[in-house]
Parts: structure tokens; C-alpha cells; sequence
């Protein structure tokens, strides 16, 4: 396949720099100190999604890749991103489908910190046979160097990508105002922005959506799909409860695009960078798309767990911590009575 | 898996739904008041019937008969409803009012509907109530909700007559059950005296099968998981009924009030809210200026979505077949439009699910962020205040009813969501339109185009919740019915979508937007005794105050040296404008023996006369209507300027 050797022009690689700074500043003004010791709060519900993120998800990416048979410079790709921390994205979502927020932003900072060193030993341990494949094409062509993971170069992208998630919790702390409209922008700047890289992509390089080989598309489409399905089922199988299965299942599925671009564009030099953005966009593209699908879903789903969660709890704030709400008989269905998930009386145990 | 979605106890009287909710909800919170922003006093279901029972138990031996009627002089709390529960156990009846109610209405009241034990809610009213229990020789009892409340001989407090109630259940007293198996269907429940200003108060007579109707037929799902704000007026039917429908799904009501509603709505998070115009637009103004005080950024991203907003729903109501069809659109306009309105709707959708997630959630979050539908009645509902909630996302579902109806005709759900009308009739009841002129059945007539939907005319119902009549006015009962059917008093007409929509009131009748009901004869009477004054026509539907229209006397003006030639003229003459100003203020004043409510605000001088034929009958009588649809403009124009000087 030939593909462009120049994806983006500099101007749209500044451009994705700016919209990087201002979604990891969004998302530093979305942050607080507290969100960091709720961490130790909820231990069992970040340790779950800990393995789901950095366990599962790298294996699916892998999965996905020899399964699909991609060419190397995706497989690459598919893993970094299957190897990423968690996003604000999907606090976002998490709200919509009734899902735990407070469990998702714990998540997600839990994930931000935790990649700085989880990011380059699973791109090592998982990539070896890509890069091995790149080597060879590179010597065929006469090059006289092995292709090897920058883990380097990756670990400072990340420490950079930091700087300005920092920057918005400093923000957030002088002017709660300012944080506010960060926080409000950063989404619309992401969609913004992506919607205008596959614009330009279409207008400058109208085949390219063509000759990228479906596996491309499954694999992106599929990586997220596949997180949701099996964050939800891991979670759910080792006992937490739906709102926390939501939280996960969508914290899994949903990885932190931006700093994909900031990794790919500041790690990798061409052949392979152009083809890994690519990539990197389609997945960002799609993810917004099946996230807000299974949100819909979930958030039907979710409706009857999520409304005796928030009665009870409305309860408790407005009578006193040590009422019990006891539903009738036969109102609670057999689901949340008998699901593993549930522990026993839902209405008892609460977050 | 079926989930319990919405379950309702079906009883066949009131006291029947008490006793089966105590049984299926058991210890549930029933009502809770508030004591402080987040300490709240949760009565649960089988609480609140045991005491019902006890206090049912006391009243019977105080001598409380079946069918008897018992005062009920109080607003909202917890005591009114348990009450209630007792009255209903005992198979009498209740009268209530509220707090405000004025010495003579209290007298007639009380004298007219044969009061004997009179329950109030406050000391200021226990005493005002002694004062004039010399002129009342039938009542003997007055019983005192308050607990806080000082009593005074010849008064009791209720927890007295619960307690003894409580003595006689554990001495084996079971009186009380005997009461509840004779309750029948047809007997009423209570007793509801309407407010006039001339007249005499009217007692409605609501059945229990009334009520039980009402419970069966209101549209929506809920369960015991739903929280509902209560700030309206129990004694007004429309509350009542929303606490006697969510007694039947097993949810809890929150006492809240005017005041604390913004902090009240953000701790409850209610899920489901009944209130009247005034308050939507209340909260409607408190969220404008939350947008207004917010970042500029902030502004413009809420603009963006409101825009979106608006245009995705437009598209939604027309592909979902809610939009107001007043007028048949033909075929080949539909199905031009409808591309249109699906490439619109897909075009928007993504845009529209970003902003709404984004921007207007937040919105919502100052109501709570849990509610799934509102409902709103007791007025029409200003059409920009209810687009306003629709597209932000909080459904309004706005009814129409009149106490004779105890009091929901026809509601709107959320399938049935057209914005602009009271959605269809209930089940079980049934509607027709009537011309005012001719007393020609307009819908439903096969004659007609369309059976005679988009035509005009008064509102009359049959159904199950219709009042049995006035109590002791058969003649006032008779006039109030047609042929078995209710006269509303109301003009409307059936939209094509069969949903319902309010055009006015061919009764006199005006209601205020404060809830006041003014007779505009009395006052229009009085004004035509200045010579300066041919006609006129006092206005103020849903308005602040009353403003009236005036047809000048020219030949006055002339005789007083005015040398206008037409009434054209006349209305743009300051003098002129000076004169009748006068004369409005000396003829319409308290002093006169005119409420406040009842006093001319603004007035506006007609262009041209009234007609014989047109705006007046052949006896000179104002056809309101026509009148209100020829000078919509002069109307129009008194109310704008009304709101500006008030401001």
C-alpha cells in the first residue's frame, strides 16, 4: 500500500499540538488534589480497572492485530494505543451511562500516573515481532539501523503531555471560573479539531480512506468495542457493582487519543509516523462514536440500579446516614438480587 | 427481565389505597418535611396509616359520623395529610382551604357545608375561629394541628385525639374498620369550595370514584424510587391528586415551599414536580440570569446549544408526529418536508448530543438533574416558557382541568408530548366542542371536515371524574351541565394529532396569573356608570393585574369641549386619556368596595366601536371572545406596557 509519507502539513501539526495543550489542560481544571487520595478510597474499583486497562487491553490490541494481520506500523499503533491511560472523555461518557464519575476519575488519574512507566514496558513486551518485521523491510532498503521502540522518547512525551494537565489544576485552583470554560471547551476543541484532520485527510488524500485496508477499520473500531464488552464482563465477574461495571467497562474502551498524537508525533520518525497517526485518528473518530452508543445503552440499562442507588442515597443525605430504605417485596428484580455483582441487599451496600 | 415499571394500587375508594399502600410499601417514606436544607422528617407508609387509624379511631369517638363534614383549615404539611388519612378512615368527608381563608369565608363555609369538628392548622387560626364560633352554633369541635400551638378552651390538639384514638385501638376498639368497609365508591371524599369573588363560594362535591379515576388514568411510570416536590397548595385539587397518585406508586412526597425550592430541588433531586405557570417561570428568569452571570465563553456555548436544541427537537416533534397540527397540512406537503426535517435531524443529532451533554446538563442540574418530567396546570402555560424546558430537556407536561373534574381532563405525556396544547384526554373521558353561539356539536361530528377538528368552541367533558354537583345549589349543578355533559367554560378545540388546546375562557370569568378569579361584570358595571364611557371590556387573563378596553363616550367629549371627530382620534388624545384615567381611579377603588386584586392597572381606548352583530349581541352583550380576537392587538399592547411600568 502507498501511503502518504506526508499525513499532516506543519500547520496541522501544530494545530493537533494546541488541541493536545487544551484537552490536558481541560483536564487538569476537571482535577483536584482529592480526586488523587480518592485513589486510596476506592482501592479495589481502581485496581480492577488498573488490570483492565494495562492487562486487558494491550492483549486485545495485540490480539487484534496478529489476528487481523495488520501491517506492522499499525499493530504498533493499535498496541500504544491499547497501552494508553484513560482520558477525561470518559468521565464524561461514565456520567451519561450512570455509571460511578467519582470511580472513573480515579481511574483516569490513577492511569495518567501509572502509564508513565506501565507505557513503555508493554510497548516492548508486546511489540517485538512488529518491529522486527520493520527492521527487515528497513534493511531490505538498505538502511543500516534496527527500528526500535523510543521508549526514551515516550517517557518524556508523556512527562510533557503532564505539564499542562498540572497548568489546568493550577488553574483550576486560582480561577475556578476560567477552569470551568477549560473544562467546557476541551471537548468541543477535540471533536473540532478531529472533525477538521479528517476533513483535511479527505480533501488532501481523498483515496486514502479507500486503500486503508478494512482491517484498519475493524481494528479500530473493534479495539474499543472489545474493551467495552470485556470491562464490563471482568468487572462484573469479579463482583463489583453495575455502577462500577460501567465506570470500568467505559474507562477500558475509552483511552486518552491526544497523547497518542503527542507520543506518535514527538517518538516516531516517517515511514511509520504517518500511518500511526492514521491510525491514531480513526480510532479517536470512532470511539466517540461507539462510546456514545454504548452510553446510550447503558444508560438504559442502567436506569433501575442507578435510581434505587440515588433514592437511597438521597435518603440517607436527607435522613440521616443510618436509615434503611427496605423496597417491597418483588421490587427489587431477581438481577440485582441474585447477580454476583450485587453482594447481597444493593440497598444496603452502597459506594 | 420484566421490570417493575409501573405499578399503581388500584382501590376503590381512598381509604382502600391507604390501607393497601401501608401493606405493600411498608416502611418506605410516605411525606417527608423538611427541617432544616438536609434534615428531613420521612413518615413512612405503614406509620402514617397506623396514625391515620388512631386519629380515625379519636374522631369516631368524639363522635364523627360517616359522610359527615369536617373542616380542614390548613396548608401543607405532614399533619394535613395524616388528617386526611383519619378523615377518610372514618367515611367522612373533608372541606379544606387553606391558611389564608378570610372571617367570612370561613363563616360561610363552615355554616353552609354543616361543619361540626373543624380541624386548623395554627394557633392565629384556632383563635380567629373561637371568635367566631358564637355566630356558628353548630360547630363543636375545633381541633388544633400544630403541635407548637397554645391552646385555648373549647379547643383540642390533634395528637390529644390521636392519643385517645391509640387507648381505644389497644382496648380493642375496631370501629374504625366497620367505617372503612361502608365506604362506597359514590360517596365523596371531600368537599372543595371554590373561590369567588362575587357569589358565594361553590362546594364541589368530589367522589371517591372521582379520585380513583384519576389514579388510574394519569399517564406516566414511576415506582417507588420516585421523589416528588411538593409546592402547591394541598388544598387545590391538583395537588391532591399528584399526592394521592404517588401514594398509589409507592413514592415519596417532599414538603418544600416558595422559599427554599432552588436549595430544596438541588437536595431532593426530585424526579417528579407538579406546580402552576408562575413558578416554570420563575425558575425559567433564575436560570436566564445563571446564564447571564456565567463566563462569556460559557454564554455563547449555551446559545450554540439551545440553537441546536431547538432545531433537532423541531425536527423530532415533526418526524415523531408531535408538532401542533392546528391546520391539515395536505399529503405532498408532509412528505416534502419530511427529508427535510430527517436530513436536519441526522445533520444536527451529533452536534445536538455533544452540546446536550456538554452544556445543557447543567442546566438540568440546577433543577436537581434528575427530573424525568414535570407537569404543570392551574393556568396556561406561557408557550415560550414551555419550549424553553422542553428543549433544554426537562419535559413539561402541561394538563387541563377544573375542580369540577378533581381535576385532570386531558394531559400531555411524554409520548404524547405536543408542545402548545394539554395533550389528549385522559381514558375514560370524553370531550366535545361545542359552539358558543349556535350550541352546534363541533368535534366530534361527522358532518364536519375532519370530524370538526381545528374548530372552536367551548370544552365539554363526560367522564369518571366529574363531580357529582354543587353542594346545596342544585340550580348553580343544573347550569353547570348540558345534556349530561360538563360545561368547562372553557374554548378550545381538538388539534389533528386528537390533542387539546386551550383558546380562552367564554366564561366571564378571569383568572390572574396570582390564581386570583376576578368577575369582570361587576367592575365593567361600574365603569359604565361614567358618562365618558360607551363601552368596555376588562381583560387579564394570566396577567398581573387587570387592564380594560374602552370605547369612549364621544358625544361626552364632545359636549366637554373636546373637538375631536372620531374615536380614532380620541384615542390618541392625551386629555381624553386624562379624563378617563380619572375616572377609572374614583369609580374602581377599595374604597368603592373593590379588592386590590380587582383594581385597573392600565387601561387602552378603542380606535372603533363595538358592533351589534359582531362584538355584541343583539342585547348589547360583550362577546368576549370576539372581542379578545379583534383588539388582540390593544390587548397586545396594554399588557406590554403594564409589565413595564410595574418593573
Amino acid at each position: 500500500m502507498e501511503f502518504p509519507s506526508q499525513l499532516l502539513y506543519a500547520q496541522d501539526q501544530a494545530l493537533l499540538a494546541v488541541m493536545i495543550f487544551v484537552i490536558m489542560l481541560g483536564m487538569g481544571a476537571s482535577l483536584t488534589p482529592d480526586d488523587f487520595r480518592a485513589v486510596a478510597r476506592s482501592p479495589r474499583g481502581v485496581f480492577i480497572g488498573f488490570l483492565s486497562q494495562f492487562g486487558l487491553m494491550p492483549l486485545i490490541a495485540l490480539g487484534l492485530s496478529i489476528v487481523l494481520g495488520l501491517h506492522p506500523a499499525f499493530a504498533i499503533a493499535l498496541i500504544l494505543i491499547g497501552c494508553l491511560p484513560g482520558g477525561t472523555t470518559s468521565n464524561m461518557f461514565t456520567y451519561f451511562s450512570r455509571g460511578s464519575v467519582a470511580l472513573s476519575i480515579s481511574m483516569t488519574t490513577a492511569s495518567t500516573v501509572v502509564a508513565l512507566f506501565m507505557m513503555p514496558i508493554l510497548l516492548t513486551l508486546y511489540t517485538g515481532r512488529f518491529t522486527a518485521q520493520i527492521s527487515e523491510t528497513m534493511r531490505a532498503a538498505g538502511a543500516e539501523t534496527d527500528f526500535v521502540i523510543p521508549t526514551g522518547n515516550i517517557i518524556s512525551s508523556l512527562v510533557l503531555v503532564l505539564v499542562p494537565v498540572i497548568l489546568g489544576m493550577i488553574l483550576r485552583k486560582k480561577s475556578p471560573g476560567w477552569a470551568k470554560t477549560a473544562e467546557d471547551t476541551a471537548g468541543f476543541v477535540a471533536i473540532m479539531v478531529i472533525l477538521y484532520l479528517l476533513l483535511t485527510a479527505f480533501i488532501r488524500h481523498g483515496s486514502l480512506f479507500l486503500q486503508t485496508p478494512i482491517q484498519v477499520y475493524i481494528a479500530t473500531i473493534g479495539l474499543g468495542m472489545a474493551g467495552f464488552f470485556f470491562g464490563y464482563w471482568f468487572s462484573r465477574l469479579l463482583g463489583m457493582y453495575p455502577l462500577f461495571q460501567r465506570a470500568i467497562s467505559l474507562e477500558t474502551g475509552i483511552q486518552n487519543g491526544p497523547v497518542s498524537f503527542a507520543i506518535i508525533l514527538l517518538s516516531f520518525n516517517q515511514p511509520v509516523q504517518s500511518q500511526m497517526l492514521w491510525l491514531a485518528i480513526l480510532y479517536s473518530t470512532f470511539i466517540v462514536m461507539t462510546s456514545s452508543v454504548i452510553t446510550l445503552y447503558f444508560r438504559r440499562k442502567g436506569r433501575f440500579d442507578w435510581d434505587i442507588y440515588k433514592n437511597t442515597q438521597i435518603h440517607n443525605r436527607l435522613f440521616g446516614k443510618k436509615f434503611v430504605t427496605n423496597y417491597p417485596e418483588g421490587f427489587l428484580p431477581h438481577r440485582l438480587k441474585t447477580d454476583p455483582s450485587q453482594g447481597t441487599s444493593p440497598v444496603q451496600k452502597r459506594e | 427481565m420484566p421490570l417493575p415499571k409501573n405499578e399503581r394500587i388500584a382501590a376503590d375508594h381512598l381509604a382502600g389505597l391507604y390501607r393497601k399502600a401501608a401493606e405493600r410499601f411498608e416502611s418506605l417514606p410516605a411525606f417527608a418535611t423538611r427541617e432544616k436544607a438536609l434534615a428531613w422528617k420521612p413518615v413512612s407508609f405503614r406509620e402514617l396509616y397506623e396514625q391515620g387509624l388512631d386519629l380515625a379511631t379519636g374522631l369516631i369517638d368524639l363522635g364523627v359520623e360517616a359522610r359527615e363534614h369536617v373542616g380542614l383549615f390548613s396548608d401543607n404539611r405532614f399533619e394535613w395529610m395524616l388528617t386526611d388519612y383519619a378523615v377518610q378512615f372514618c367515611g367522612a368527608v373533608d372541606v379544606p382551604r387553606g391558611r389564608d381563608v378570610s372571617d367570612p369565608e370561613l363563616e360561610y363555609i363552615i355554616e353552609h357545608a354543616g361543619i361540626r369538628v373543624c380541624f386548623v392548622e395554627t394557633e392565629v387560626l384556632q383563635n380567629r375561629l373561637l371568635r367566631l364560633k358564637n355566630r356558628l352554633p353548630g360547630l363543636s369541635r375545633i381541633i388544633v394541628l400544630d403541635p407548637k400551638a397554645r391552646l385555648k378552651e373549647g379547643a383540642s390538639s390533634l395528637q390529644e385525639v390521636m392519643a385517645d384514638g391509640a387507648r381505644l385501638r389497644k382496648q380493642g376498639d375496631k370501629r374504625v374498620f366497620d367505617r372503612i368497609e361502608s365506604i362506597r365508591p359514590d360517596d365523596l371524599f371531600t368537599l372543595i369550595y371554590t373561590s369567588g369573588t362575587t357569589g358565594r363560594p361553590k362546594g364541589v362535591m368530589l367522589t371517591h370514584a372521582n379520585m380513583t379515576s384519576q389514579i388510574r388514568n394519569l399517564p406516566g411510570i414511576h415506582n417507588p424510587n420516585d421523589r416528588i416536590l411538593s409546592v402547591l397548595p394541598i388544598w387545590h385539587v391538583f395537588e391532591r391528586v399528584i399526592e394521592m397518585y404517588t401514594i398509589s406508586f409507592g413514592g415519596c412526597t417532599y414538603y418544600s415551599n416558595i422559599l427554599t425550592l432552588g436549595e430544596d430541588m438541588k437536595n431532593v433531586e426530585p424526579t417528579f414536580m407538579a406546580s402552576a405557570p408562575r413558578l416554570w417561570q420563575k425558575i425559567h428568569e433564575k436560570i436566564i440570569q445563571g446564564v447571564k452571570a456565567s463566563h462569556p465563553v460559557r454564554q455563547v456555548l449555551f446559545h450554540i446549544a439551545y440553537f441546536l436544541s431547538r432545531q433537532y427537537r423541531v425536527s423530532e416533534y415533526f418526524l415523531t408526529r408531535k408538532q401542533l397540527k392546528i391546520n391539515k397540512t395536505p399529503r405532498w406537503k408532509l412528505s416534502l418536508l419530511y427529508p427535510f426535517h430527517l436530513l436536519r435531524w441526522l445533520i444536527v443529532l451529533p452536534w445536538y448530543g455533544f452540546f446536550n451533554a456538554a452544556v445543557l446538563e447543567r442546566i438540568r442540574l440546577s433543577a436537581g438533574g434528575s427530573l424525568s418530567a414535570t407537569i404543570s396546570g392551574g393556568g396556561a402555560l406561557p408557550i415560550h416558557i414551555d419550549r424553553f424546558f422542553n428543549y433544554v430537556g426537562i419535559p413539561v407536561l402541561e394538563g387541563y382541568g377544573l375542580t369540577e373534574t378533581s381535576p385532570v381532563i386531558s394531559v400531555r405525556s411524554k409520548r404524547n408530548l405536543v408542545v402548545g396544547t394539554v395533550g389528549p384526554p385522559l381514558p375514560e373521558t370524553r370531550l366535545r366542542i361545542v359552539d358558543v353561539e349556535t350550541g352546534q356539536t363541533l368535534f366530534p361530528n361527522r358532518e364536519l371536515d375532519h370530524q370538526g377538528r381545528s374548530l372552536r368552541g367551548e370544552i365539554q367533558v363526560q367522564g369518571p371524574q366529574v363531580m357529582k354537583g354543587y353542594y346545596r345549589e342544585d340550580e348553580l349543578t343544573s347550569l353547570a351541565f348540558e345534556d349530561g355533559w360538563l360545561r368547562t367554560g372553557d374554548l378550545g378545540m381538538v388539534t389533528h394529532n386528537d390533542c387539546l388546546k386551550i383558546l380562552g375562557r367564554s366564561k366571564a370569568t378571569i383568572v390572574l396569573s396570582s390564581g386570583e378569579n376576578v368577575e369582570p361584570e361587576p367592575v365593567e358595571m361600574r365603569l359604565q356608570q361614567s358618562q365618558y364611557i360607551d363601552h368596555c371590556m376588562v381583560v387579564g387573563q394570566d396577567q398581573k393585574s387587570l387592564g380594560v378596553l374602552i370605547v369612549p363616550a364621544l358625544e361626552a367629549f364632545r359636549q366637554n369641549g373636546s373637538p375631536t371627530a372620531t374615536l380614532a382620534d380620541l384615542a390618541q388624545n392625551d386629555k381624553a386619556r386624562e379624563i378617563i384615567r380619572r375616572e377609572i381611579r374614583s369609580l374602581i377603588s377599595i374604597s368603592g368596595g373593590f379588592k386590590k386584586y380587582e383594581l385597573i392597572r392600565d387601561f387602552r381606548l378603542l380606535g372603533r366601536s363595538f358592533r351589534v352583530g359582531h362584538e355584541l349581541t343583539n342585547l348589547f352583550k360583550i362577546k368576549r371572545h370576539v372581542v379578545n380576537r379583534e383588539f388582540e392587538g390593544d390587548i397586545q399592547h396594554l399588557f406590554k406596557n403594564q409589565s413595564k411600568k410595574s418593573r
